[in-house]
């Protein structure tokens, strides 16, 4: 399922590994992280942390509760990895550092496609939640 | 007077000994030959004699060389290898069928009563008495042909006639394995020099080129249909117009080929002359002729199988 | 430079750029007309009806539809299919093509302008060529430029490929569903090329539309994904790509699970775990650029690449331990034959046996495609070149596309679209060389001259019209190569290595250009000859109404009509139908009764049950007809007229599907004579005249020939002299030619005799007494 995979990317840095100076390298990471990495995008990342979350919620209690209405998990589930894989695009859009790679879509015009397909997305969710 | 009455009860006792030793006998005709029975005219009745409690399939065969009857010897092997695999069940269900093999040199008269004409024939016979027992146990059912002579179909289909399911296993095809293997191998401690091959874009559209050509010819219907490469005559256009040969494949895949590469040429070799104009000219004609010519052949091969088409180039 | 031929000097970049657009605006316009007038032939030869079988299921759903409204259409349950069982009509259809339909209809009415909802049906197939032509056109586009996009809306406009399941009048499926596969296709290539999630939202709702109209949307399923996939493994990442595929993927399964008839499959089944695994490695990679874009320890570099690895190992045992475990489903049969090419017939008859999945032999390929056949495989090399991202989609598409046409004849339709794009790239490129006037210097050593760069001002030429080109001016050398470097495509001088800047390319001479200009519009010309003569030849038959030619002019073989108006109004509206699946729909939709199986095939037992009957004697037929309510048995029989799609000609795989079910009672060995024949005549084999198919085509056969020799014409055999009898059914109908043969199945007898006997008893014949008389004593 997509869910671990989706979530295990964001889980695998603070998780620790055996090679002796990946502490450190983690310890890197997040200050790298945190001195370079403007605050517009911060505030994306911790929308995306919280997305990831959300969706890790709803996958356990499917695996460990029930999954009995699937089409209302699959929904919700998705409405998470949507706004998520959305939320991601909008990132990479309005990095400064991508501009080269996105001559045809301004910032501007990156926040209109997420609302755009927010909405169709949530569209979507709704009408399958049943 | 007691003696008559106790001749009578040993009566059903004989009955019962001399039914036993029918299916002893038979029992002991399948162990001695490895699992199948070979008959004969008064085993093959012994067989299927009409009050049985026990199913039987049988195969006609002519395996004698005389007869040249080589589907028989194809099918054989597959036969042997069901029959083996009935042989490993466990005593008390496999004796309640058997497998036998009628040689038509063995049993000619049993091959006229059955009206048989052609062989291999697999028939299969149904109890008529005892837990087993079926409604046709008088007409026996036939195997039908009709996925060939492979023992995993066989063996599927029979097993809906025998008490539990023929537990067939297919060999493993060691050569198979054996040449991927090997394969890999190479492949594995090549790989340094073979990269740059694989990392050009060229090897990939040589590739794909031919695999589209090779597909749009026509090659999965020769391959699935199984049709030959030429016909018997040596005629090699099929009649009609969803049939072809191999032989059609590779002619229609190199005229598609050519064509192709003709266009190629005039578009990206034929530019690249610019050292000499009369050169350059030469080559354009050269190839735009080469375009006419192939494609009047082509549509002539075309009209050849569809009758009804009406048009023709220079050809 | 010198000049091949000369140019006007005097117009300005407007001009030019109007004419171009008025130019491209015209060619449209011609090519959407001819696509929709070359699919009008069976509508002017016939009439404006619904052809073949399928679309007369997808009519009476429209029909249901626009009467009685969606929600209504939605909920359907349709108790005269399958009977007794019923069909959920609702869930189990892809709504799509009558959802369309519905909707042009009530926008019709409502703008007062009532069209019938028949003639809706039947041209909305032409209708959608034309859009599939400009879908095209935009797809092209994006690959190479304008007179590639136009050319390839002419090839797809006409061509017999695309034709053959788009005709006015084949309502189906496929009618919509190549304008959606196309114009979704197109989205998603400007997704990936602009790396907008706009482009991928909107090429998600397109993709649920294409969900919703056809089967054959695994296929779209599964080549974006190995579009992607293909990127990846050549080390193209970009997060352009990324935004594009996820936008894509997340929105577009959700969608896709709104459709009933696909419910959950696309999170269960194998077709679409393709995509749900390179998801999952494309977030992957994602994740592995943005932090690497971070650190710079290679450590730590090495580490995350084992840990990506590690998590996209994981996830591939995952999926495969699903599916082993049974969550995952796997390969339906349908989409699993494509594969393993022998598995159908062994394992499932009924797909091997309808004539479309067959594998197609060369001269299909030919008669569909025509020339662009050859040019496929030049334009295909041409995309290697360029090797741009989109043009790696269109060689997979091509590479898959081969494959798959070449193992089902059905499927030629999905290579169509691929092989006009890159015959159209081709021609294009021929074209351009040829057409651009600029010749290249003489050699003289260390002179400079530009390279000749291919114009990307022509249009391509227009059935037998060739419009003048329109090149840039002249007047400014700056303006000139400024224009034509941003149209250079410069493949020569990149992909040879060490090779000078700028080679010395170009055609010289006028008669070099004409002559390749005029063959290729040679060419061209002979394709629409071609194509024109294909389709009104071979795909504009309706196959309801046949046609043949006479000696004294073409005769009108309305028997299928007649047969099921017959049924229509002389027999009671609950009147049970049985006949093969072929002509289930026809039946319902044209006779308007129940009818035991149809095209819709869902019920392998069922129909098994039907050949059962079918192929036994009358004696065990009819308790199963009696069972099923059965009133009248039609079938289908050629042989008057030499009919050869009829039920004699099916009747093995009649045979074959009850013999899946039932293999002890029918054996198709039995049918056949002791030599292996198929025969009818007086060889037949015992189970073969006595089967009620047998007796139903051949009934009161012979007596057509007034005593003379029964020929059936199409099998060539003579029928024996005495004809079968019927004990258990009675003729009922008998159309004109004889196709069609509809008989009544008696209800048991008032007395409790057996039929059998009681038929004996009306023919005069006395049962034979078992008992001597009695005999009585006067009384003395």
């Amino acid at each position: 399922m997509a869910g671990p995979k989706a979530t295990a990317p964001v889980k695998g840095t603070s998780s620790s590994t055996s090679s002796s100076s990946s502490p450190s390298a983690v310890q890197t990471l997040w200050k790298a992280y945190l001195d370079h990495t403007a605050p517009r995008l911060k505030f994306i990342d911790s929308f995306l942390t919280f997305l990831v979350l959300s969706g890790v919620l709803q996958f356990v209690y499917c695996v460990l509760v029930t999954s009995f209405p699937f089409n209302a998990f699959l929904s919700g589930f998705a409405s998470t990895v949507g706004q998520f894989v959305l939320t991601a695009s909008l990132r990479s859009q309005v990095n400064s550092e991508n501009r080269t790679l996105f001559k045809d879509v301004s910032p501007e015009r990156a926040f209109a496609d997420f609302v755009i397909g927010s909405v169709v997305l949530h569209f979507f969710v709704f009408n399958f939640l049943g | 007077m007691l003696l008559p009455l106790l001749a009578l009860f040993a009566l059903p006792a004989a009955i019962f000994a001399a039914k036993e030793s029918t299916h002893d006998s038979l029992v002991k005709l399948a162990a001695q030959s490895g699992g199948i029975i070979k008959l004969n005219a008064q085993t093959y009745d012994l067989l299927t004699s009409p009050t049985r409690d026990w199913s039987a399939s049988i195969q006609f065969t002519a395996l004698d060389k005389r007869r040249r009857c080589s589907p028989c010897r194809e099918f054989d092997p597959a036969w042997t290898a069901v029959a083996k695999a009935w042989s490993t069940v466990p005593k008390e269900t496999r004796d309640n069928h058997f497998f036998a093999t009628l040689d038509f040199d063995d049993g000619t008269t049993v091959f006229q009563k059955l009206g048989l004409q052609s062989a291999p024939v697999v028939l299969i016979f149904h109890p008529s008495e005892g837990s087993r027992r079926s409604a046709n146990a008088q007409t026996p059912t036939t195997y039908d042909f009709s996925s060939g002579f492979d023992a995993e179909p066989l063996a599927e289909q029979l097993s809906s006639f025998t008490p539990i399911p023929i537990p067939y296993r297919a060999p493993v095809n060691w050569a198979l394995w054996g040449t991927v293997g090997t394969l890999a191998l190479v492949f594995g401690l090549t790989i340094r020099f073979l990269a740059p091959i694989f990392r050009s874009r060229w090897t990939w559209a040589a590739l794909t080129t031919i695999i589209s050509l090779v597909m749009t010819s026509g090659y999965m219907f020769t391959r699935i249909r199984g049709t030959p490469m030429t016909a018997a005559d040596g005629s090699w256009i099929a009649p009609g117009f969803q049939n072809q040969y191999g032989q059609e494949t590779t002619v229609v895949a190199s005229i598609y080929g050519l064509l192709s590469a003709s266009f190629l040429m005039l578009t990206l070799v034929a530019p690249l002359q610019s050292g000499s104009p009369n050169r350059q000219r030469t080559q354009i004609y050269l190839w735009s002729g080469v375009i006419m010519l192939l494609f009047s052949v082509l549509v002539s091969l075309f009209r050849v199988k569809n009758r009804g088409y009406p048009f023709k180039l220079i050809l | 430079m010198p000049r091949a031929y000369p140019l006007p000097t005097d117009l300005s970049p407007a001009t030019v750029t109007n004419t171009k657009s008025l130019v491209r605006i015209v060619a449209f316009a011609l090519i959407s007309g001819a696509a929709i007038a070359s699919r009008l032939f069976a509508v002017i030869n016939f009439e404006s009806i619904i052809h073949e079988f399928d679309p007369w299921f997808n009519y009476r759903a429209t029909r249901v539809l626009a009467s009685k409204g969606f929600y209504e259409f939605w909920n359907w349950f349709d108790p005269t299919a399958w009977y007794p069982l019923g069909r959920v009509v609702g869930g189990t259809i892809y709504p799509g093509l009558m959802a369309t339909s519905g909707v042009i209809y009530n926008f019709l009415q409502a703008i007062h302008i009532p069209v019938d909802i028949r003639n809706i049906c039947v041209m909305l197939a032409p209708g959608f060529s034309a859009l599939t032509a400009w879908s095209t056109y935009m797809f092209t586009k994006e690959m190479k430029d304008e007179s590639a996009g136009l050319l390839a809306a002419a090839f797809i406009g006409i061509v017999p490929g695309y034709i053959s399941r788009s005709v006015a009048g084949s309502y189906d499926n496929e009618a919509i569903a190549i304008f959606l596969l196309m114009f979704t296709f197109f989205l998603w290539i400007k997704a990936l090329k602009q790396g907008s999630a706009l482009f991928g939202t909107l090429a998600a709702v397109f993709y649920f539309y294409m969900v919703a109209a056809w089967g054959g949307y695994a296929f779209i399923t599964n080549m974006i994904p190995l579009h992607a996939l293909a990127l990846l493994l050549m080390g193209r990442f970009t997060n352009r790509l990324y935004v594009a595929y996820s936008s894509w993927y997340a929105i577009g399964t959700l969608a896709s699970m709104q459709v009933p008839f696909v419910g959950f499959q696309p999170v269960r089944t194998s077709e679409h775990m393709g995509a749900l695994g390179v998801f999952g490695l494309l977030q992957i990679v994602a994740f592995v650029q943005l932090v690497r874009s971070h650190v710079s320890s290679k450590q730590f570099n090495n580490l995350l690449f084992a840990l990506a690895v590690g998590a996209g190992v994981v996830g591939t045992v995952a999926i495969v331990g699903l599916t082993y475990m049974g969550w995952i489903a796997p390969w339906t049969g349908r989409f699993y034959s494509l594969w393993d090419t022998g598995y159908a017939k062994k394992y499932i008859p009924i797909i091997a046996s309808v004539s479309e999945h067959q594998p197609t032999a060369w001269p299909s390929f030919f008669m569909d495609l025509h020339f662009l056949i050859f040019l496929f495989p030049a334009g295909v090399v041409l995309c290697f070149r360029e090797l741009r991202d989109e043009h790696i989609f269109v060689i997979i598409y091509a590479l898959v596309g081969s494959y798959f046409a070449g193992v089902m004849v059905r499927l030629m339709l999905t290579l169509t679209p691929v092989v006009c794009i890159s015959a159209a790239i081709a021609l294009s490129t021929v074209l351009d060389t040829y057409i651009d006037p600029s010749e290249p210097d003489l050699p003289v050593p260390e002179a400079d001259e530009t390279s000749g760069p291919s114009e990307t001002t022509t249009d391509a030429p227009k059935k037998t019209k060739k419009d003048k080109t329109a090149p840039p001016p002249t007047s400014s050398g700056a303006s000139v190569t400024e224009l034509l470097s941003g149209m250079v495509v410069t493949p020569p001088s990149t992909s040879k290595k060490g090779a000078a800047k700028e080679k010395k390319t170009g055609i010289f001479g006028t008669d070099t250009r004409l002559a390749v200009i005029l063959n290729a519009i040679g060419m061209l010309m002979f394709f629409v000859v071609h194509c024109t003569w294909v389709t009104s030849n071979a795909y504009s038959s309706p196959s309801v109404v046949l046609a043949s030619h006479n000696a004294d002019g073409l005769q009108l073989i309305d028997d299928f009509r007649e047969a099921y108006y017959w049924l229509r109004q002389n027999t009671p509206e609950t009147a049970v139908v049985m006949s093969w699946w072929d002509y289930g729909y026809q039946i319902a939709g044209m006779a308007d009764r129940p009818t035991l199986v149809d095209n819709n095939t869902w019920n392998n037992t069922h129909i098994a049950t039907v050949g059962k009957a079918m192929s036994s004697s009358e004696e065990v037929a009819y308790p199963i007809l009696r069972k099923h309510d059965v009133d009248y048995v039609l079938v289908i029989f050629g042989g008057l007229i030499g009919y050869s799609g009829d039920d004699i000609n099916k009747f093995l795989w009649m045979v074959r599907i009850a013999q899946g079910v039932w293999p002890d009672e029918i054996q198709e060995p039995k049918y056949f004579t002791p030599s292996g024949d198929y025969r009818v005549d007086e060889q037949a084999s015992p189970a073969m005249r006595n089967s009620l198919m047998y007796k139903m085509s051949y009934y009161r056969f012979h007596e057509l020939f007034g005593g003379g020799q029964a020929t059936d014409r199409v099998r060539n055999q003579v029928m024996p002299k005495t004809g079968p009898t019927l004990d258990y059914l009675e003729e009922a109908f008998t159309s004109e030619n004889w196709i069609v043969r509809i008989y009544q199945v008696k209800k048991e007898d008032p007395l409790g005799r057996d039929l059998k006997t009681a038929n004996a008893f009306d023919q005069g014949k006395k049962r034979k007494r078992t008992r001597p008389p009695v005999r009585r004593r006067s009384a003395a």
